[in-house]
């Protein structure tokens, strides 16, 4: 049959139309599909591309014997979106009572007009516990991590801190914060619309945990230092002081001391002032102390003898236009003397023999003038003139330990080379460095940077110093059982705002090493404005009794004279704790417990896909362990912590972002 | 009464296999597509699709049965049928995203509005067949009879509502009448006072439906409203590319960005886990049925046949260009489904019937 001709006309149009509209529906997927692919692509991607950052756990600080000194937790912060806050007033009189923070500010934060606005960080476990179960729209949590310390604080101006943002600020934690740090992660997953269920398909860029460190501070020792002088301090009502305990043969720091202290875990509360490292960070004029590298430097030159003799004027010596007074009358004494009775004009008379060139070397090559290099941040260099421009005066001066300053890592490690036989080394605290998986990153060696007198100057020069201690002002710093080589200091202190010297300030010190044959430890006390009493021999010399007298028998130094063994105590090495990861294959491990990096790491190994719900610890898990699976399978997985909150498309869940 | 002339020889020679595994090869399609919508939501579509094409090949063998003539012989009682079932939806039937749909059979509630579709082509086919447009065209006397035809399911169905299948309903009718002709001054007349007419039309518009259409216009105007599906879709399509994401890898879907994903906006999942490849691949059988279609309408047997043939045409060309051109923000969101791919047992089964009348058709187009 044929159609009619109009029809047959229809049928065709129809057939052109077909066409035509289809091109254009052709036209139109390759408009999407190719030419705004790309932006469009990107737009998915911001709409269900989550990108959660997680944290590096900051390393772990331990002492030489493996004990933690700061070492990082878990805690929770309390955030707000304040524009999904429904009642204010009511939430803040809830938040303010369990916080314990003023009603009035908590309003005010909760009244913002910010998306997102911090109510309170690093809450206490318990507090978090209390606020965990508060079902109110606009307000959650955000895992941190908070960095603890010893408590009571130990070694806190060593160790320093770190941030609310684990970020080291002050001490071990500042000058080893990239090590502490570790690296940030990323993981990469997607959120559906509702913004709540992740799924996580890859493993993103695993966090690197921070490095922990093993210090050459040992508790034990840093803690008898800290009690000593702060039993000192307070008795003589000082207004500071420091110690420092060093091997002198390698340049480890034992322990360091400073008062006043502070308590790192809340160190907002102290002035900054008080988190100064003074050891380190402050120069003060040595005095007498100082007397001993005047010696080193007049013996190893050849120039004078123990039994040298020195005429000491009858307590005052006139130096151009300066008259210099000793605290006793003396006549004739030996070198050994000048030293015993720390006398100044005997010093000046060494000092003007030895001249200010060769005087000026000595000092430079003692390390004076010049940082440790010891690994502690804002290290001060001291102030030492250069010889060449010294006047007579000046010589004389410095000769007894005056217009010159030091730091007091400078002043132990310059005598530890008397200790030593000789040997500048460097100072310092951290031993080694360990990677999160146990491997050693570094070990630090002791280094000597050099030679500064020979063995035999500093073997004679060491019995000079033993007499100090036994018949001369150091007797205060004797121990029974032990040798002890030392030297007093008693300085004025400067008058920086007028110049000149400030009436009844000192600056009591004393520095020590024992047992003299073989020195195992050397100590600088150093007590600022003491009261009553100002003679280092008398103020800082029982501090360094009090400390030798006890980590002496707790380093394993037997005592001379009575021949009973003492027990050395074993030194632990500390390995650091791995999770062990469950490598069954055929059954679906326990994820109860972990936190969400872990359990998809662990997935991850067992090509196990993972749906996260919430974040947090685990708690639930769907199948549940021990389920048998194939590759590929999915795992949901329920953590404690849920986002209480609905969410749309361009909300910002905050997860530890 | 028309007697099956075509011995059973002749019918399966004439029978169009290949398009049959075009019409295999696009089912299949559907399934794969409703699979992957059925693993993120975690709802086994596929299944209850998968039952549904069965009970469709039944129907679409059993229609290949019997001469297509007996469709013109009890068209009107179909038509009359179907207006009984439409009515009923509106008394007895049962409501779900506030609209009155299904009529609820027990083991399975299906939807009259589809089978009126269908009712209302094999009607007006009857009625146009009837009448003699070889000369100018249809009077407007001779179009009284079609525009009672269409209008009485169509309101039936709007009253539902459901402006989707209303609008199909216009369309289809729209296209056969056009399809056998108007005079001309009718047709101008026409022509003018719907012009006229669709300033009103705005305002019998419920609020949703006008806010469709200005969604439509500026998608922009509310992204996380109206707007919200036009661009989800585009987004979906868009971020396939040219080889798409994979099968089960598409995101906006499995991560519910797109909402209605297993029924009107089902192309926009397969788009974008299978690219342009996959967009076309499916395009393509799209118009190859159509195409077929048309050369069916060509040579039918005779006028009904040419008529009916043409109708079920438009239905198919109505539903695919409406719904694909809405996923790909051509077109205003209108609830259209895309026949063999959306997820709805009615429409499939609707579907494969239509499909049964084409073939029907085409292998009975000699005349001896």
């Amino acid at each position: 049959m044929s159609l009619p001709k109009g029809l047959r006309i229809r049928i065709s149009l129809s057939f052109f139309l077909l066409l035509l509209l289809f091109s254009l529906v052709f036209a139109r997927f390759i408009q999407l599909q190719v030419l705004e692919s790309g932006t469009l692509k990107e737009i998915a991607e911001r709409q269900h591309r989550k990108v959660l950052f997680v944290k590096p756990r900051r390393g772990t600080i331990y002492d030489r014997k493996g004990r933690e000194l700061a070492m990082s937790i878990e805690t929770f912060s309390i955030y707000a979106h304040p524009e999904r806050v429904k009642d204010r007033g009511r939430l803040a009189r809830t938040l303010s009572r369990v916080l314990g923070e003023r009603y009035g500010k908590v309003k005010k934060a909760l009244s913002r007009k910010t998306s997102f606005v911090w109510i309170k960080r690093e809450l206490p476990d318990r507090t978090f516990k209390a606020l965990r179960g508060l079902k109110e729209e606009g307000i959650g949590f955000v895992k941190e991590s908070k960095r603890v310390y010893a408590d009571p604080p130990l070694a806190p101006h060593v160790i320093g801190f770190a941030g609310v943002d684990s970020q080291g600020l002050e001490g071990i934690e500042l000058f080893y914060d990239s090590y502490l740090r570790g690296k940030g992660g990323r993981l990469y997953g997607y959120r559906d619309a509702r913004g709540r269920e992740i799924l996580f398909s890859n493993p993103g860029r695993e966090a690197t945990q921070g490095y922990d460190l093993v210090l050459t501070i040992d508790s034990t020792v840093q803690s008898v230092a800290q009690k000593a002088l702060k039993r000192a301090v307070e008795e003589y009502r000082a207004r500071g002081g420091f110690v420092i305990v060093m091997d002198p043969k390698t340049g480890e720091i034992l322990a360091m001391a400073n008062e006043p202290s502070f308590d790192p875990n809340d160190f907002s509360r102290a002035s900054p002032s008080m988190w100064r490292n003074r050891a380190v960070t402050d120069i003060f004029e040595p005095g007498s102390t100082f007397k001993v590298f005047l010696a080193a430097a007049a013996m190893e030159e050849g120039k004078v003898k123990p039994s040298s003799r020195f005429y000491g004027e009858k307590g005052a010596y006139r130096v151009a236009d300066r008259v210099f007074h000793d605290y006793k009358r003396f006549r004739w004494l030996s070198f050994t003397e000048v030293l015993q009775y720390s006398s100044n004009i005997g010093a000046i008379k060494v000092g003007r023999i030895l001249g200010r060139e060769r005087l000026y070397r000595y000092l430079r090559v003692f390390g004076f003038g010049s940082r440790t290099g010891i690994d502690l941040p804002g290290e001060a260099q001291g102030i030492l003139r250069n010889g060449r421009a010294w006047t007579d005066v000046d010589l004389a001066s410095i000769s007894f330990g005056q217009g010159v300053s030091v730091t007091g890592i400078q002043l132990l490690t310059a005598f530890s080379a008397i200790a030593n036989g000789g040997y500048l080394v460097r100072p310092f605290v951290v031993k080694r460095i360990v990677a999160p998986d146990g491997r050693v990153v570094k070990e630090v060696t002791p280094y000597i940077r050099r030679r500064v007198i020979s063995e035999e100057t500093a073997r004679v020069l060491s019995g000079m110093l033993k007499k100090v201690v036994d018949e001369g002002t150091g007797r205060k710093a004797s121990l029974e059982g032990y040798t002890v080589a030392g030297k007093t200091g008693t300085a004025q202190k400067v008058d920086h705002v007028r110049g000149g010297y400030l009436k009844d300030r000192y600056i009591s010190s004393f520095m020590g090493f024992a047992p003299v044959e073989d020195p195992r430890i050397s100590i600088l006390v150093v007590i600022d404005e003491p009261r009553g009493s100002f003679y280092g021999g008398d103020v800082a010399a029982p501090v360094f009794r009090e400390i030798a007298g006890k980590i002496l028998p707790y380093l394993g130094v037997d005592p001379l004279y009575r021949g009973r063994p003492l027990r050395v105590r074993g030194v632990r090495r500390v390995e650091p704790v791995r999770a062990s990861v469950v490598r069954d294959r055929k059954a679906i491990p326990s994820f109860i417990g972990k936190g969400v990096r872990e359990v998809l790491r662990q997935a991850w190994d067992l090509s196990l896909e993972v749906k996260v719900v919430g974040y947090g610890r685990a708690v639930s898990q769907d199948p549940p362990p021990g389920t048998s699976f194939k590759r590929g399978d999915t795992v949901t997985v329920f953590f404690d912590e849920g986002i209480e909150k609905r969410t749309r498309i361009g909300d910002n869940v905050s997860l530890n972002e | 009464m028309a007697r099956d002339r075509y011995p059973l020889r002749r019918l399966l020679f004439q029978f169009d296999w290949s398009i049959l595994f075009l019409l295999i090869l696009l089912a299949g399609t559907g399934l794969v597509a409703l699979y992957s919508v059925s693993v993120s939501s975690g709802t086994p579509f596929y299944q209850k699709q998968f039952y549904f094409l069965l009970m469709g090949v039944v129907l679409f063998t059993f229609i290949l049965l019997f001469h297509y003539h007996y469709l013109e012989s009890y068209g009107y009682y179909i038509y009359a049928f179907s207006l009984l079932l439409l009515v009923a939806v509106l008394l007895f039937g049962k409501a779900s995203y506030g609209a009155k749909r299904w009529l609820d059979l027990g083991f399975f509630s299906f939807q009259p509005s589809e089978v009126a579709k269908i009712s209302v082509i094999i009607a007006l086919a009857k009625y146009l067949s009837g009448r003699d447009v070889s000369r100018t065209g249809l009077t407007l006397k001779e179009l009284i009879v079609p525009a009672i035809v269409t209008f009485l399911p169509l309101i039936l169905v709007a009253v539902e509502p459901d402006l989707g299948t209303a609008l199909i309903i216009l369309f289809i009718s729209g296209s056969m009448i056009l399809f056998a002709g108007i005079e001309r001054k009718t047709l101008m007349g026409i022509t003018a006072s719907i012009l006229s007419f669709i300033p009103f039309m705005w305002l019998v518009l419920k609020d949703y439906q006008k806010e469709r259409i200005l969604a439509f216009l500026d998608p922009e105007l509310d992204p996380l409203g109206s707007g919200y599906q036009i661009i989800q879709s585009k987004i979906a399509v868009g971020s396939g590319g040219i080889l798409g994401k994979g099968f089960l890898r598409g995101t906006q879907g499995k991560l519910k960005f797109l909402p209605a994903q297993h029924t009107d906006f089902i192309f926009s999942i397969f788009a974008e886990e299978w690219g342009l490849l996959g967009s076309f691949f499916l395009l393509s059988l799209y118009l190859l049925l159509l195409l077929w279609g048309i050369n069916v309408v060509r040579n039918a047997g005779c006028r009904f046949g040419a008529y009916l043939a043409f109708g079920l045409v438009s239905f198919f060309f109505f539903h695919v260009f409406i719904n694909i051109g809405m996923v790909i923000g051509l077109l205003p969101v209108v609830g259209v489904p895309l026949p063999f791919m959306s997820y709805g047992g009615s429409f499939l089964v609707v579907s494969l019937v239509a499909m049964g009348m084409l073939f029907n058709v085409s292998m009975r187009r000699f005349m001896f």
